[in-house]
């Protein structure tokens, strides 16, 4: 069979084809890589202040209504989210490690295990965070939370079996200004003591 | 020096284009959809809790958060929460409750499609009330006309909702652990009532 006389309608289709596919599979990494544009970073947090309010853009929009969020509005405070340790390397529930104030400024503050995709993590203790109300602070108000498996005296986070997590930080009523680059000095730093 | 490319490369240059253009608007196109056409976000996981839930409009708690047993995820584990699931088209609704000052309670208020069209704490309450009229705009604009006359300006704060259908969320911060049922009773004390327009 001669295919030359539709060579062209051949060569339409394949771009076609090659176009749908290439579009979709961007549609999919850009709705993996976080929540659009305009994030907030300071050391190994990242928030996203613009999904809280109406004008969140069509990027952040998508991710949240696959995933099924509903995000903090943007008059009530801001979550930051760590998926690597302070020197970048990704959170392994492998590895222990240890959660160093200080905070920014905030009304309240919470801390919190997460998974990937943001499902709370089976653990003995059955406790998923602390708050800035009940968490052990020492003589200083100063405090470390330990991420292990094994129990720990003081401020212990189990990620239970899970394989990886993530780390939560959820500032209530905070005053941090959303418009310029925090502080990566005001944040906790995780750093990672050992892994098994 | 003559670039030494052959012609049949050349050919294929345009098709190269048109791939990239159909890649272009099927990205683009696939993004806006997204929100529309997403069958599992929020507002239909809350929906579907409520359904279960029984009641048929108002104030719903939600269950409180355990490993597994999540109604929406990347909520925040030490809140109980409320939610209080809406269609306009059944009239405007007003949340009311007061606040003691001490212990956070946000509200959020989301339109269909992933956007929030306000939200705001119990810092924001005026004289320890909170009082939320939610509408569309011909709602809202009833109401305002029906203002209109010798009566004391309204107290309540009053929005216009960008779609009909939407979600109230309401998140009350239980700061220890034996605070859940403390917090579970503040939520319980709110209302979130359908009214009816004023007539004339």
């Amino acid at each position: 069979m001669d295919l030359k006389p539709y060579a062209n309608y051949l060569r339409a289709a394949s771009a076609m084809i090659a176009g749908v596919g290439i579009g979709l599979f961007a549609t999919v990494l850009s709705l993996n890589a976080g929540y659009g544009f305009n994030s907030l970073r300071a050391g190994a947090w990242t928030a996203w202040p613009h999904i809280g309010g109406a004008d969140i853009d069509p990027y952040a929009r998508a991710v949240i209504s696959r995933s099924g969020e509903a995000p903090l509005g943007r008059d009530q405070g801001l979550a930051f989210i760590a998926r690597a340790d302070s020197n970048g390397a990704p959170l392994s529930a492998d590895c222990e490690y240890r959660i160093i104030d200080p905070l920014p400024a905030a009304r309240f503050w919470t801390i919190a295990l997460a998974s990937p995709d943001g499902r709370l993590l089976a653990n003995p203790t059955e406790r998923y965070g602390y708050s800035s109300v009940d968490v052990l602070r020492n003589e200083g108000g100063a405090f470390e939370i330990d991420v292990a498996r094994e129990a720990r005296p003081g401020n212990w986070l189990s990620p239970g079996e899970s394989k990886g997590f993530v780390v939560m930080l959820r500032l209530y009523d905070t005053p941090l200004d959303i418009e310029s680059a925090p502080d990566p000095n005001s944040f906790p730093k995780i750093v990672k003591l050992g892994c098994a | 020096m003559r670039l030494n490319i052959p012609d049949r490369y050349l050919d294929l240059l345009p098709w190269l284009f048109a791939t990239l253009l159909v890649a272009g608007i099927v990205h683009v196109v696939s993004v806006l959809l997204m929100p529309t056409v997403a069958p599992n976000d929020a507002l239909a996981r809350l929906a579907s809790y409520v359904k279960s839930a029984a009641p048929a409009e108002g104030l719903v708690m939600l269950p409180q958060m355990a490993p597994g047993a999540e109604t929406l995820p990347f909520e925040d584990p030490a809140f109980a929460e409320a939610v209080c699931v809406y269609d306009l088209a059944k009239g405007p609704l007003r949340v009311k409750t007061s606040v003691d000052g001490e212990d956070f309670l946000g509200l959020s208020f989301h339109g269909n499609a992933g956007r929030i069209y306000h939200s705001m704490t119990d810092r924001s309450a005026i004289k320890g009330k909170i009082d939320i009229v939610v509408g569309d705009a011909r709602q809202i604009d009833a109401l305002t006309s029906a203002d209109e006359g010798d009566a004391p300006p309204p107290q309540e704060v009053r929005l216009t909702a960008p779609t009909k259908r939407g979600f109230i969320l309401i998140r009350s911060l239980a700061k220890r652990a034996s605070d859940q049922e403390r917090a579970r009773g503040r939520l319980s004390a709110i209302s979130c009532q359908r009214f009816d327009l004023p007539q004339g």
